[in-house]
């Protein structure tokens, strides 16, 4: 059984992916001086909301399927099918937006070298230690977000010994501004949920839950610490707004050389996170995808040490492709907008679910509950359905990222509708109880 | 009238024991899946496999279990006789396990050497 310690490292480390700095400069330039990273720490309150919504239904059916069983139970069959495939690609989404990060980050310390060459061979070996089982990715993981929580919180904290932030600065915009850049502060937070389907493997059905609030609390005192610093070095970001690897200069600017590679590794460590946590735990839900043949069936292999190597494998290919399509068209801002559109909109799903299942299953034991009462939890669906649909209708291109979360949707349903039912015919063993 | 749980259990150990495919398979797999059925007086029965040899008990056999793994009666014994696949179940939340994840792959891998999918 796993220790709380992987709970934590586990949720932290989803969390923490190579995006999270650009927000960082998003969330400075909304709002400037102190407010910055208030506006990460008042984010962090909010997405306790969602937290608490898991907690909840993790506890009710703590399974692998996860959101699968979730949605089934709280909604219907057919919607969870496809929302669980949709969701399942928003991770596809999320390490292609980090490769594109990492690709840049190489590109600028290895200029001789195609950035996204250095990434496809991270991803290799990351997937080649995953292929050995779940135990040594578990230990990559835990390892990761150890490196990649104390190292940035000691950067940050040396920052602000040397230029601490003046007592008072001037904000930058209003208190629009503020509330604005709580909304973008939340993403730095999501993904913290796919700890979930790794309930079954702890002993203490509370170790989810409270890992997921203690890797909440230190993702925010890492990013607040991290903006304050940004904040300190370039008051308001100026200067950072067309860097895709603002924690890059920062780091130069802040300890010269070794500045620039401390935060070089420390990339190299959340962009290490997400792949290894997205392939590890994406994998295995592709896999139960398709062994009920949501999926090909093809995608269930598994190999030696019992890993389904041809859903990682695949998982890691189709990232990568992504990722080089985004180096390519330089367009990763839609991968971000649509993968915290969907993030959001399931967060207010859970809402939903909580609710439902309260309803519909009133009996069964929740060792953990939502907080808020009725009316909170609703409330709290409606904020993710509002940043939801401002994820969905923001960033660059006229409803681009709406546009590619509905032509997800559209293959998710086409496939659910006609494409799995071919798969099914060839179920001769097995009846329906 | 259909077989009680314990009986479909014996005969899932009796054709993992004569498969010798998933004899050699199991050799490394020393484990205790504690099953239980749901309802008010539900007690576990254990499969032990020491070997490659799968054993029914009636009583804890004095190790831990390993995988535990609960249903409503009758969805386990649709899923250890092979006439259901155990993922369904387990994706409607019917069928609950706690315990490593590459346990739960190798009983998922079982049941499909033996039953297909």
């Amino acid at each position: 059984m796993l220790p709380l310690r992987t709970a934590v490292s586990t949720s932290a480390g989803l969390a923490s992916a190579a995006i999270n700095f650009l927000a960082a400069v998003e969330v400075a330039q909304l709002t400037s001086g102190h407010w910055a990273w208030v506006a990460i720490l008042v984010a962090g309150v909010l997405i306790v909301l969602a937290a608490t919504n898991f907690a909840e239904l993790n506890g009710l059916y703590p399974t692998a399927a996860a959101i699968r069983v979730w949605i089934g139970r709280g909604w219907n069959d057919q919607l969870a099918r496809v929302a669980s495939l949709v969701y399942a690609s928003t991770v596809l989404l999320v390490m292609a937006a980090d490769a594109f990060v990492l690709a840049q980050a190489f590109g600028q310390a290895l200029p001789h070298v195609p950035g996204l060459l250095l990434v496809a061979l991270v991803v290799a070996a990351i997937s080649a230690a995953n292929l050995r089982g779940i135990r040594v990715s578990g230990a990559i993981q835990d390892l990761n977000a150890l490196v990649l929580l104390a190292t940035l919180m000691a950067f940050s904290l040396a920052v602000l010994w040397h230029h601490p932030l003046p007592p008072s600065l001037p904000r930058a915009a209003g208190s629009g501004g503020f509330w604005q850049a709580v909304a973008v502060g939340v993403f730095i937070y999501v993904g913290f949920e796919w700890v979930t389907p790794l309930a079954e493997e702890f002993r203490d059905a509370r170790s989810i839950p409270k890992g997921m609030l203690i890797a909440l609390g230190l993702v925010a005192i890492a990013y607040a610490l991290f903006t304050a610093a940004l904040e300190a070095l370039y008051p308001g970001a100026r200067g950072l707004a067309d860097s895709f690897t603002p924690q890059l200069v920062v780091g130069r600017a802040a300890m010269g050389e070794i500045g620039y590679w401390w935060m070089m590794i420390l990339t190299l460590t959340t962009a290490g996170t997400t792949f290894n946590g997205g392939l590890s735990t994406a994998s295995r839900f592709v896999y139960a995808l398709a062994r009920e043949r949501t999926l090909p069936p093809g995608w269930a292999r598994l190999n030696r040490r019992l890993v389904p190597a041809r859903a990682l494998l695949g998982l890691a290919a189709l990232s990568l492709a992504l990722a080089g399509v985004v180096v390519a068209s330089r367009h990763y801002q839609l991968l971000i907008n649509v993968g915290a559109g969907v993030e959001s909109l399931m967060y207010a799903l859970t809402a939903v679910l909580v609710l439902s299942l309260r309803r519909r299953e009133p009996n069964r034991p929740r060792p953990f509950r939502a907080l808020g009462g009725r009316y909170g939890i609703a409330a709290g669906g409606v904020i993710y359905l509002a940043l939801g649909v401002g994820a969905l209708l923001g960033g660059p291109g006229l409803l681009a990222p709406a546009g590619l979360l509905a032509l997800l949707l559209a293959l998710a349903w086409g496939w659910v509708r006609l494409g799995m039912p071919r798969w099914t015919q060839g179920r001769a063993h097995v009846q329906r109880l | 009238m259909s077989q009680n749980l314990e009986a479909v259990l014996e005969g899932f150990c009796l054709q993992c024991n004569q498969n010798s495919r998933l004899r050699d398979m199991n050799r490394d797999w020393d484990r205790v899946v504690a099953i239980t059925s749901q309802g008010e007086h539900a007690t576990p029965l254990w499969i032990v496999c020491r070997q490659g040899e799968l054993t029914l008990h009636r009583h804890a056999p004095g190790d831990e279990a390993d995988l535990e793994v609960e249903a409503p009666e009758e969805v386990l014994r649709a899923v250890f006789s092979g006439q259901l696949s155990p993922t369904e179940p387990y994706n409607r939340g019917e069928l609950m396990v706690r315990g490593s994840s590459d346990d739960l792959m190798r009983l998922d891998i079982i049941t499909l050497l033996l039953w297909g999918d």
